[in-house]
């Protein structure tokens, strides 16, 4: 069976029930609807569609090298994991550089030619000098919702751009409520629910999530961890009968909020100290990762306060990964850890399918498109497996030819690669 | 018709206050911190440009008064290159948002004006302001871009010379450093020592000092980085106190609880460790290259647990300076009963110069009291669990202040 999640949609599409979307979005409903179908060749942010991976974009190449397949290759400034976003002929890419990471860049890329279209330099308020040197400052991905785009540093700065590169607000966080102390700054990708964006600050100081009006920059709620640690993970959203929850993967849980209002919900606690993988769903489930050497967990949501005891649908303490996320296809979760061990295991139970050693080490998170997976290790290689078979398959091993930190973007048919040094568009020419 | 002239006149009196209250916010926004580094200054600017600037310096970390903000830079956007210097004046602030909206502006012009010479002519004013130590260092690199612009290569050359910069130093030092090695490379020793003993006399980075400090001493030269940083080393220690979850940070211990400010340490006293076991104070000298100190080498493998470090120093008169410190986990100082810093986090790792503090030293002894916390141990055995400070007193740049380190057990032996 060859099905995602999300089946190339937006979140909003799958999981927004209709009358709740004629109650609260009437008066927009024509304009959503033209802009939600739009969206789904896009790659609107972290892990595109759903933050899943996963696309049904037809088209995606299978086989390239570092000179086949190559549509256009694009030198890129600075150090950066941000992954690409595409939005129809554009694609938007964040960087940062200085020994500090104080100059940001923020970019934006012709889809079919790689030419670059605007180029905004810009300073960070809080650079550190103890970043990771993997990914610099410049590790949140950037998110667009078509009109515009909002870019996250490490600095703790959000800037929001029309597509056409206009400014149009910055907020300095560190400056607002301290800067941020995780010992590679800050690395959660803005997550868009509705108008807001809502960003995941946990680290030693003073941890907290605020949800921030797109339009205008200005906090509609901000709600204070006081309990929370330190956490690189992204929030992700997960439909629960017609509302919504809001999921944040860290300090040795995973809380349940919800999204309109940041009231915390539920919390499951059983989480490594350290979580940098963002939580995936599939089938109304969270699946949840914490490690090297935690546990996977699948979760329930819809409970209140503690459901450690009730809502933990499996659990499974194998081949857990300190940076990539999860993947789930069809009824088949799949995580790559940071050695390169793949597991598959079964969604509806957690049980191990099967387990195999690919070569090299993993920073990037895998995506998904026409039932192919694609696992990118450190020194540029992709490991294409088949996402149908019930064993490991691999269909075809591909060398881009330059260290890859990045997780790809899939969009119209093409991949989307950030190497360290470039922006490589895979795909017809 | 008086009522209306009355009224005109009303009108033009609350124009004018007007106008004069905005140019004048306006010009005052423009940071005069430095005299302008051009003889015929074009960095003053014309009041519609001096006023859309002061409407940017008010935009606020939050986000307030960007529509705004916008609105003054797509004016400012309709300027040409004459406007650049103003611009990079007014980004000699500590507002980074607004110096962010000037910078957008900045960029547009110079796109638009370097085609046509608009930029290259202002090249004086470029080189004057990148080479002004008293400006803010973001604008004096945008300086430089344009500069390198119009003759590539231009900063690598330019930034060797600038040793002691406090926005270029660390590159400089970088350059004297490869200078030394190419030397080295080159069989010119004597060249090789030049360069190594220049970089380590200007570096203020711990890696770069230590780098300087290995090269010379392959050369048969000496040199005392602990010296050259200002490096606390010789350390009086006591632990470990029990300290489960994470509860030392928070948790005084007896070493702390010294009372006023001129009560000292009792370095004679013994209290309960962990496991109520007997623990003393005993001297210990880092020997790390940049002077860590090694609590697990000092005092043995613990976890969950809290140590206090101890030192003197004396300085010849009153002085400020700052207090650079790291620990892992985490660590608090008090100077001289004072506690001047503490910061409860886990995991930070002993990094060098990881935390800053202002302080004033007096005259004389110094008393230095800093509490080490140590935190659980990862579920995961192998998983490192250091336990670990470094800590330094410098000058605002980083150049290490002169003290003597005393020994405080002779001293209280000389006390009444």
């Amino acid at each position: 069976m060859r099905r995602s999640l999300f089946n190339g949609r937006s979140p909003t599409q799958v999981i927004m029930p209709i009358a709740t979307l004629v109650r609260s979005v009437l008066p927009l409903l024509f304009v959503s609807a033209m802009a939600l179908r739009a969206q789904a060749e896009n790659w609107p942010g972290w892990r595109g569609p759903g933050r899943s991976g996963v696309t049904t974009d037809t088209g995606v190449p299978t086989t390239w090298s570092a000179t086949e397949q190559v549509a256009w290759k694009t030198p890129l400034p600075g150090t950066g994991i941000s992954n690409p976003v595409v939005w129809e002929d554009r694609v938007f890419i964040t960087a940062a550089e200085g020994r500090d990471q104080g100059e940001l860049h923020v970019l934006c890329l012709d889809r079919d030619s790689g030419r670059i279209l605007w180029h905004r330099r810009l300073w960070g308020t809080a650079p550190t000098v103890f970043f990771y040197p993997k990914s610099g400052l410049a590790s949140p991905s950037p998110v667009t919702d078509g009109r515009r785009l909002w870019a996250f540093f490490g600095t703790g700065d959000l800037f929001c751009f029309d597509l056409d590169g206009g400014l149009l607000w910055q907020r300095a966080l560190a400056d607002e409520y301290g800067p941020f102390e995780n010992r590679f700054a800050a690395a959660s990708s803005p997550l868009l629910f509705r108008d807001t964006v809502i960003l995941q600050c946990d680290h030693y100081g003073a941890s907290y999530v605020p949800a921030i009006d797109g339009a205008t920059g200005a906090n509609r709620w901000k709600s204070d961890r006081p309990e929370a640690w330190l956490s690189w993970s992204s929030p992700q959203l997960i439909a629960v009968g017609d509302r919504f929850e809001l999921l944040l993967s860290g300090s040795e849980k995973l809380d349940g909020y919800d999204p309109a209002d940041g009231r915390r919900l539920w919390t499951v606690r059983g989480l490594q100290r350290e979580c940098v993988p963002t939580p995936v769903v599939g089938d109304g489930v969270v699946f949840v990762v914490s490690g090297p050497n935690g546990d996977h967990l699948a979760v329930k949501p819809g409970g209140s306060g503690d459901v450690t005891d009730t809502h933990v649908v499996w659990r499974n303490g194998r081949g857990t990964s300190f940076v990539p996320s999860p993947i789930v296809v069809g009824e088949r979760y799949y995580l790559a850890d940071d050695r390169g061990i793949v597991s598959c295991l079964a969604t509806s139970d957690g049980e191990l399918l099967w387990r195999k050693r690919l070569e090299g080490k993993f920073t990037a998170s895998p995506v998904a498109a026409e039932g192919r997976l694609y696992f990118t290790n450190e020194t540029g290689t992709t490991f294409v497996l088949d996402a149908e078979a019930a064993e490991y398959r691999e269909l075809a091993r591909n060398e881009i030819g330059e260290d890859v930190y990045a997780s790809p973007a899939i969009s119209q048919g093409r991949m989307f690669v950030r190497t360290t040094k470039h922006l490589i568009c895979l795909g017809a020419k | 018709m008086k009522r209306l002239v009355d009224g005109l006149r009303t009108y033009l009196i609350a124009w004018a206050i007007l106008s004069w209250a905005i140019l004048s916010s306006a010009v005052r926004a423009v940071p005069a911190a430095a005299p302008s580094p051009a003889a015929a200054d074009p960095a003053v600017a014309e009041p519609a440009v001096a006023q859309s600037i002061g409407v940017i310096a008010r935009v606020g970390p939050s986000g307030s008064g960007s529509g705004e903000a916008r609105a003054a830079r797509d004016a400012l956007a309709q300027h040409g290159a004459e406007i650049l210097p103003p611009l990079l004046v007014a980004m000699d602030t500590r507002n980074v948002v607004a110096a962010n909206w000037y910078r957008t502006v900045f960029d547009e012009i110079v796109l638009r004006e370097g085609e046509r010479d608009g930029v290259a002519r202002l090249r004086p004013y470029w080189e004057a302001y990148a080479g002004d130590a008293r400006r803010a260092g973001r604008p004096r690199r945008l300086a430089l871009t344009l500069i390198e612009r119009d003759e590539p290569g231009f900063t690598a050359t330019w930034i060797a010379g600038r040793l002691g910069d406090p926005e270029f130093g660390y590159e400089a030092v970088a350059h004297a450093l490869s200078t030394g090695e190419q030397a080295l490379r080159d069989k010119d020793t004597e060249q090789a020592k030049r360069a190594f003993r220049q970089a380590f006399d200007f570096a203020r980075d711990g890696v770069q000092v230590a780098q300087a400090a290995a090269r010379l001493k392959s050369q048969g030269e000496s040199v005392d980085p602990v010296k050259h940083l200002g490096l606390v080393v010789d350390w009086r220690l006591v632990g470990p106190f029990d300290a489960p979850a994470k509860t030392g940070f928070a948790r005084p211990f007896p070493p702390e609880q010294h009372g006023e400010p001129e009560q000292r340490v009792d370095l004679g006293a013994t209290y309960a460790g962990k496991e109520g076991k007997p623990i003393a104070w005993t001297r210990h000298q880092a020997d790390d290259a940049l002077g860590q100190l090694n609590l697990i080498k000092a005092l043995g493998t613990f976890r969950e647990a809290v140590a206090y470090a101890y030192a003197e120093i004396e300085v010849p008169e009153a002085r400020s300076a700052q207090l650079r410190c790291g620990a892992d986990d985490n660590c608090t100082v008090w100077l001289n009963g004072q506690k001047i810093f503490g910061r409860d986090q886990w995991l930070n790792g002993t990094r060098f110069d990881r935390f800053i503090t202002p302080i004033t030293l007096s005259a004389g002894r110094n008393r230095l009291l800093v509490k080490i916390c140590q935190g659980p141990q990862h579920r995961d055995p192998e998983v490192p669990n250091p336990w670990s400070l470094q800590l330094r007193l410098c000058d605002a740049e980083g150049r290490g202040i002169e003290f003597r380190s005393l020994a405080p057990e002779q001293e209280a032996a000389r006390a009444p």
